[in-house]
This record gives C-alpha cells, structure tokens and sequence, in this order.
C-alpha cells in the first residue's frame, strides 16, 4: 500500500505542482505528464505480468485491473492533448489532469468509504475545472451542471458515510461486508443507507435518471477533456464504486436470495441501457451521441454490479476497462472530423470514409466493439453479463439486455450510413485525413480491442480470474 | 486428437489477405488479382483434405481455452464438401468481379471485404465449437454489411444496414442458444455434445438464429432487399455461399444433437410454408433482381426438408442440394448482372429479345435455369428429387404435398422470367453485344451454366464423397 500511494497519489500530485509552474514550456509540462502515466503503466504491467508480485490477488486485482485503465486513457489522452490542445494554459492543463488522475488511482486503491469520498471530491473538482477551461458559454453550462448533481451526490454519500460509522462504528469496505453478513445490524436500516450511497454514485455514473449532466458536460468540454471524462472518470467515480458496493453487501443474486439494493441497482441498469440508447439514436452531434451510449454502456454495468454473481461482476469489470478502450477513441475520432471537417454534427458530414479512411475504419471498430459483434472485446464483456443473468434466471432482464445491442448498432451504423459511407458533399470535396499524431493514440486502442478480443480466454485468466476465485 | 495446423490456411489466408489488400495501395498491385490469387489458394488447400478425409482421417486443431471456448476445427467429410463448394463458387463470382467491378475509390474496399468474407466462411465452415462458430458467423454478417452497402446512394446503405440489423438479431438468438447450452452442459465441443438432451429453448433459438440466416419466412425480408448489391455480391452472399451459412450450421448442429420429431416437423412446416410464400412472390415480381432471390428463399426450404427429415437420402440430397443449387443460383444472378449491363433496367417488363443481344449469356442462364427447375439431367434435378424422396420418406402427406407444389412454382416463374428476358417484346434492340462486356463475365457464366449440366451427368463422383459421411 505505501508504494501505490507514494507512486500513484503522491507522484502525480508532486508532479502537478511542477507542471503548473511551466505554463510557458509546454513541451516540458506534456512531457511530465506523459511520463508519470507511462512509468504508471509499466510499474503496474511489470508487477502483473512479469514480477507476479502476490499482492495483485482477489481485491487488490480489481484495484491493479482499474490502475492499467486510468493509466491507458491518461497516457493517451495526455499525448493526444498535446496536439490538439491549443491553449497559452498548458501547464495548468495538465497538473489539472494529474490532480484528476491521482484522485482516481486514490479511489481505487483504498478500502475505505471515508477516504473515498476526499478522492471523489478531488476528481470533482478537477473535473470542473477541465471542463471548463476554455471559458465558452456551452463549457461552462456543462460545468455548473455537473457541479450541482455532483454536490448533490457528494452530499447523499457523506450522508450515507456518517450513517454507516453510526451503525458499523467503522468506514472500511470489510466493516461494511461484515455487517452485511452477521446481520449484527439492523439490515433494513443498512440497507436504506446503502440505498442513498448508490443513488449518489448512480449521479456520478449518470445512470437514469440523474444522467441528464453528461451529454452537455462531454459536449461542453474540449474533445480531449470528455475522451478522459466518458473513458475513465465517470466509471471510476461512479460504476466503479457501484462493483464495490456489491461486492460488500456480500450477496449472490439468484433469484431466491435477493438484496433489494442489488435489485434496485439491477432495475436502474436496464432502464438506463434503454433509455441511453433510445436517446442517442435522436442525437445529431457526433459527442452527444457518444454520451448517450456511454450511459447505456453504464447501464450494463449497474445490471451486472446489481446482479453480483461471480460471473456478473467478471463482465462489469470487463466491460469497464473495454469501455475505456473503445469510448477513448471515438472522442479522439470527433476531434479528427471536428479539426479536419469542421464539425461534428451528422448532418453536416457526408461520406468521409474515402478522405479519411483510418479515421473511418477506427471508428467502426470501436462501434462495433460497442454493439457487441465478435471478436472484438466488447462481445466478451457482453456475453458475460448476459450469461450470468441467465444463470441466475433474470430471463426477461438477459434478453432485454442481449437484444439492447441491437439499439447500439442501429444508431451507430445509421451515423456511418451518412458520415462515412454516403455520397460526398461537394464543399467537403477537399477533407484530409488526419496527420498520424493524431492517429498513433487511436491506433493502440484499436489494437486493444482487436487483440484483446481474439486473445480473450488469455486475458481472462490472467486478470479476471484471480479476482473471481476471491468471490467464490 | 490431431494437431493439423495447414487447417488453419484456408482461414487465416484470406482473413490476413483481407488486411493486405486493404493496406496495399503503395505496391501497385490490382486487389481484384489478389484476391483471387488467394480465392485459388483456398480452394487448392481445401482439395488438400480430401486426402486425408477419404482415408477416414479428419484433421483437426484443438486449443483449450477457458469457459469452454476451445478454438476446435475439424476438416470432416460434411465440412470439407461445404468449404470447397463455397471456395469454388467465390473463386468464379470473383473472376466474374475482374470485368465487373469498376476501378474506382470503392475497389479496394470491396476486395478486401470479399475475402474476409470467404475466411470467415471457412472458418465457420470447420468449426466444431459453438462459439468460435458463432463469431465466424458474426464476421461474415460484418462483411456482408459493407459488400451489400457498395453503392453509396441512401437507399443502398439503408438496405445494407437492414440486411445487418436483422440478420445480427438472428445471431442474437443464436447466442443465446448458445449461452443456455453453455450453462447447461459447461462444453461448446460438438463432439461433446453428442447424444445430450439440449433445452428445447435452445433448440428454437439456434433453429431462429438459422433461419434469419437463411432467409426463411418471416425472416427473409432482408434478401431481396439485399439485391441493391453488385451482382456479384449477390451471386456470392446471397445466393452460393451467406444464405447456406445457416442450413449448413442447422445441419451441423443438430447432425450431433438430433432434434425430436415435432419439432423438425415445425421446421418443415416452416421452410415449407416460407418456400410457396417466396414462390408466390417471384411469380409476380418484377424486379430481376428480387425474383431470383425470392427464387433463393423458395430453394432454401428444399435445403432445409433434407435435413430435418433425418434419413440418410436427405441428408446427402441436401448436402447435394448446396452445390447444385450454389452453382446454377450463382449463374443466374451473375447473368442477372451482365442482363443489366446490356438493358439498363431491373424491370422485366421493360427487357425483351435480350437473346439476339447476348447469345451466350442466355444459353448460360437457360442452363442454370433448367437445373434449378430440377429437370433431369441436371444437377439439380438429382439433389431436388432425393430431398422430396427423404420427404416421402417422412410419412407426413401435407409437408410432401406443399414441397411439390413448391418445385411446381419453381419451374413457372423461371420459365415466365426466361421468356420475358430472352424472348418478349420482339420489337426491342440494344445497342450492345457481348463483344462490349468483359469476357471474364461471359465465360464466368457459362462456366457456371456448363457446370450446372456436367455436374448432374457426373452427379456420382459428389454421391459416392458424400454417402462416406454415413
């Protein structure tokens, strides 16, 4: 524990006090960055894979497994930022996405509830600040209102936190898991303070109906600011505690023993899968699109997280860390048409996929990771959630869920229908494809997901497994 | 088990060949030759098999892979007849492409779509585990989408993503079969499989996911609206190789897992009723393109009679069937797109006297037409007469009564669509000949016309591989 925090809070935090100071040398101030993520990446990929170290079992693989995520989509976004960032600010810039990435590796690597909620609020308050960093009426719209759902769940979980130590006398993960199982407690109240926790995480996650913050915050922000919001942040800070939670309160769903918190998370997931699809098939911004179907995605989520059976929190935990890899790119890819185009409302786009093919074909991979279409990764997370529902006979919720995919792929092969594959419009006679620095960041996650997809079992065992064996 | 990893180059070869052509622009090299350089490849290695397979040898792969996802192929006599007949039919509709398909920005794209489609086939083809089935069949809907969406107007993309949408929605079912199976038995081996009692649940939806595949009522909108395709795309996806997925992954399946008699004879009812709905329809249409495919629909039923009757004259007349039916149903779309060529038009009504026009394309369609009427000797009287045998053999008058009716319709609405094309109107001229179009597209179909003949008088070399499969 005191190596993770000295390299993953510490280290970010030291690094963004240096950087805030190099306003004028942003080359430095991008390289800090870069290379703080980076030394993030390996140091957790070497403990892993190489060293084996026994620390990163049960629990502690959950933590290493969100650990690689943030540190992919920072070190990618930080890259990416540097060339499409264009600001007189860019030290600030980036010790505000130190501050945020060292909130998120302090919310997953402790077991505390106190200690997370002083993490949630420092990737709040980063978040805010990024979001509005350029100062424009629409960023600052989005803004203020994720500042006021957010202070209204920050208030709900330091509720639910103070009421906890009242009944637990204790704020830890395993106080909690304790409780939940000797019934020394009164359940029913426990589970009322439980509920208030998860709603404040729902509005973190954007679940229905408290999602209505995230379409104008990812449209509102600069691309790569909503590529690290919609990648990893919001999960982090919201679906990511919604797996804890279920993980403490310690039950297996199966239809016969049921918590009714875990239920309630099972019915919000699949009304948010519905209704974030529905939405983004009526959206004509390429971004506010790309916020609906994250909060769909959420939605798979909360219904597996809800569920918490071995199997369920396998796919919500996969399909976390995929949904870092395939969002990620689709916000680099709106900022590649916004720059090259000139916009990224649909109407506006027609048949790009011949000027810019590699933005095109990237795009489409990730979609259809999305939609679930084998082999890429986002299949496996799916098939996963769906078959633990069915083990634990949710028919209904499992067929809504499968066939929910369905939805996703209708709205994102209608967008290709025109953008990409239409009839070019003669004023975009002239579009180029974006330079390859663009790109690089797009390309390794295009990688991921292929890879990750056709070396699924591989991947499987080596991080998804060590963490199952722990539930069961 | 055997470890035979040259199973993997009819897969593998085209599915990185895919990636090549796509990225090949530098080297100056034609994608269309590519692409069937490597089409010639695969059906060369699929010939390599039979060596094994007539020795009772089936080569096989197996990797272990956790949760029951074991990457397990298996070349048996059943998958190799289905691969090199799908190979072999890719291979002409690709040498067809060479005089069809216009050089332009598209090109690239479609080549490199055409042969992602034929390794995913052959990879759906050999697999003997459920999944790695399943994700085979996903990917060949993935370039089944982009083929279909060749043109680029509204109502060509809009179709494409049709076609997509609801075929994915038939796989969806499929999964879930497939997930049940999964949880009940902890295999997706078939060889594993073999002889348990699988959910009926299961069973209905692989036999849906099989049927949105294949195109039987009432999943079988998709077809004719694919038809805005390129001829070849048509020829290929929806006539000889993508609507044979889902009869070949029927038969597969529940070759291992037998169905009970209700419900194959639910299945027959089905595929029997969806071929006079899709025969009814082609008899009064009037779009070229639509009644072949609704031709396709009605064939398809007979595809499905062979194998849900459970009698070893049904299985191999529809085993037959594939290929017979593959051959001349290529040739008529191929014709179908050179017909085009010359009049202009997709509307019957408007063609006529095309025979003057093109000699040799109509002796080619007449042939194909005539084994897919099922008049002897051609191919496909063999295949149509054995899989209505099997339906006699299944003891339910009604099921035989609508499948004769089917075949009856089959030949009046080719006859009516032969004359109309070849002969109607006297009075019409067309400017050109087949001197004008490409001779890789008039010997690609009468190949395929030829073929349709030669292969009922040799009907016994395709017979004697089959019965091996007992």
């Amino acid at each position: 524990m005191d190596l993770i925090f000295i390299n993953f809070i510490l280290l970010p935090l030291i690094a963004a006090v240096v950087t805030a100071f190099l306003n004028n040398k942003s080359k430095l101030a991008n390289g800090i960055c870069v290379a703080v993520f980076g030394y993030h990446l390996l140091y957790i990929l070497h403990n892993i894979l190489v060293a084996k170290t026994a620390f990163y079992t049960g629990m502690n693989m959950l933590s290493g497994i969100m650990l690689i995520a943030i540190a992919l989509v920072a070190l990618t976004v930080a890259v990416f930022s540097y060339f499409a960032e264009s600001t007189n600010r860019k030290g600030i810039y980036y010790a505000l996405m130190l501050i945020l990435v060292a909130g998120m590796n302090g919310i997953v690597s402790t077991g505390d509830f106190f200690s997370i909620y002083i993490f949630l609020e420092v990737v709040a308050v980063a978040s805010f600040a990024l979001i509005a960093f350029y100062n424009n009426p629409l960023s600052t719209e989005g803004a203020i209102k994720y500042f006021y759902l957010s202070a209204f769940a920050s208030i709900l979980i330091i509720l639910s936190v103070s009421l906890l130590f009242v009944f637990t006398g204790d704020t830890s993960f395993t106080a909690l898991q304790n409780a939940m199982t000797s019934n020394a407690t009164n359940p029913t109240a426990l589970n009322i303070i439980l509920g208030l926790m998860v709603v404040g995480f729902m509005v973190k996650t954007g679940l229905v109906p408290f999602h209505t913050w995230t379409p104008d915050a990812y449209q509102g922000a600069s691309t790569s600011v909503s590529a690290i919001l919609a990648g990893i942040v919001t999960k982090v800070a919201g679906a990511y505690m919604l797996i804890r939670i279920a993980i403490s309160l310690g039950i297996i769903n199966d239809g016969i023993k049921t918590n009714s918190v875990g239920f309630a998370i099972m019915v919000f997931g699949l009304i948010t899968i519905l209704v974030g699809a529905i939405a983004a098939m009526k959206q004509n911004n390429f971004k506010r699109m790309l916020a609906f179907s994250s909060v769909s995605q959420m939605g798979y989520i909360a219904l597996a997280a809800g569920l918490a059976t071995p199997l369920a929190l396998a796919g919500a935990v996969f399909h976390l860390f995929n949904h870092a890899t395939f969002k990620t790119p689709l916000f680099f890819n709106a900022r590649a048409l916004e720059q090259q185009a000139g916009s990224c409302d649909i109407d506006k786009l027609k048949g790009l996929g011949t000027k810019m093919p590699y933005t095109a074909w990237s795009s489409i991979v990730a979609m259809l990771s999305t939609a679930g279409l084998p082999p890429l990764s986002g299949f496996w997370s799916k098939v996963l959630i769906i078959a633990a529902l069915w083990e634990a006979g949710f028919h209904t919720f499992a067929i809504v869920a499968l066939f929910a995919s369905l939805l996703t792929l209708a709205y994102f092969i209608n967008f290709q229908r025109t953008v990409f594959f239409g009839k070019v419009s003669p004023e975009l006679k002239n579009v180029k494809e974006v330079g390859f620095k663009y790109l690089l960041p797009v390309f390794v996650f295009v990688i991921l997901i292929v890879g990750i997809g056709l070396a699924f079992t591989t991947c499987f065992e080596t991080f998804i497994e060590p963490f199952i064996r722990f539930l069961t | 088990m055997y470890y035979f990893p040259s199973l993997l180059y009819p897969i593998l070869l085209p599915i990185l060949g895919s990636l090549f052509i796509a990225y090949n622009k530098k080297l100056s090299i034609r994608p269309s030759v590519v692409a069937v350089i490597i089409a010639a490849l695969v059906f060369v290695s699929n010939i390599y098999f039979i060596s094994f397979t007539n020795h009772g040898i089936s080569p096989e792969i197996f990797l272990p892979m956790s949760l029951g996802f074991n990457f397990f192929m298996q070349a048996d006599l059943m998958s190799v007849f289905m691969a090199l007949t799908s190979s072999f039919l890719s291979l002409i509709i690709l040498i067809y492409c060479l005089g069809y398909i216009k050089k332009d920005e598209y090109e690239t794209e479609f080549y490199s779509m055409a042969i992602l489609f034929l390794g995913a086939m052959m990879g759906l083809v050999y697999s003997m585990n459920l999944m790695w089935l399943f994700i085979f069949w996903e990917i060949t809907a993935i370039a089944s989408w982009r083929l279909v969406g060749y043109f680029r107007a509204d109502a060509d993309t809009l179709k494409a993503n049709k076609t997509f949408l609801i075929t994915m929605g038939g796989a969806l079912f499929l999964l879930l079969g497939i997930i049940i199976i999964l949880l009940n038995f902890q295999t997706l081996d078939l060889n594993k499989l073999q002889g348990q009692a699988i959910p009926t649940l299961a069973v209905v939806f692989i036999i849906i996911g099989a049927f949105s595949k294949s195109a039987i009522f009432p999943f079988s909108t998709w077809l004719p609206d694919a038809g805005v395709a390129p001829s070849p795309v048509t020829a290929m996806l929806h006539a000889a190789v993508l609507v044979k997925i889902g009869v070949f992954a029927f038969a597969k399946i529940f070759h291992y897992i037998p169905l009970d008699v209700d419900m194959s004879t639910l299945v027959l009812y089905m595929t029997g009723i969806s071929s006079l709905i899709a025969g009814g329809a082609a008899l009064i249409e009037t779009n070229i393109k639509r009644i072949i495919a609704y031709s396709t629909i009605s064939q398809i039923g007979f595809i499905f009679l062979g194998f849900a009757t459970y009698t070893q004259i049904g299985f191999v007349g529809g085993m037959l069937f594939i290929l017979m039916h593959g051959i001349s149903k290529a040739g008529l779309f191929l014709a179908a797109g050179t017909i085009e060529h010359t009049a202009h038009t997709k509307d019957i009504s408007k063609m006529g006297n095309l025979f003057k026009a093109i000699p040799i394309t109509g002796v080619a369609f007449g042939l194909c037409a005539l084994s897919v009427m099922g008049i002897p000797p051609f191919g496909g009287f063999f295949s149509k007469m054995m899989v209505i045998k099997s339906a006699a053999g299944f003891g339910n008058p009604v099921i035989f009564t609508i499948f004769l009716l089917g075949a009856l319709l089959t030949i009046l609405y080719l006859t009516r669509l032969f004359y109309l094309v070849f002969f109607g109107s006297p009075t019409k001229s067309y400017k050109e000949t087949e001197k004008g179009t490409s001779n890789w597209m008039v010997y690609s179909v009468l190949t395929l016309g030829v073929l349709s003949l030669i292969s009922g008088l040799l009907v016994k070399f395709p017979l004697k591989f089959l019965i091996n499969v007992f």
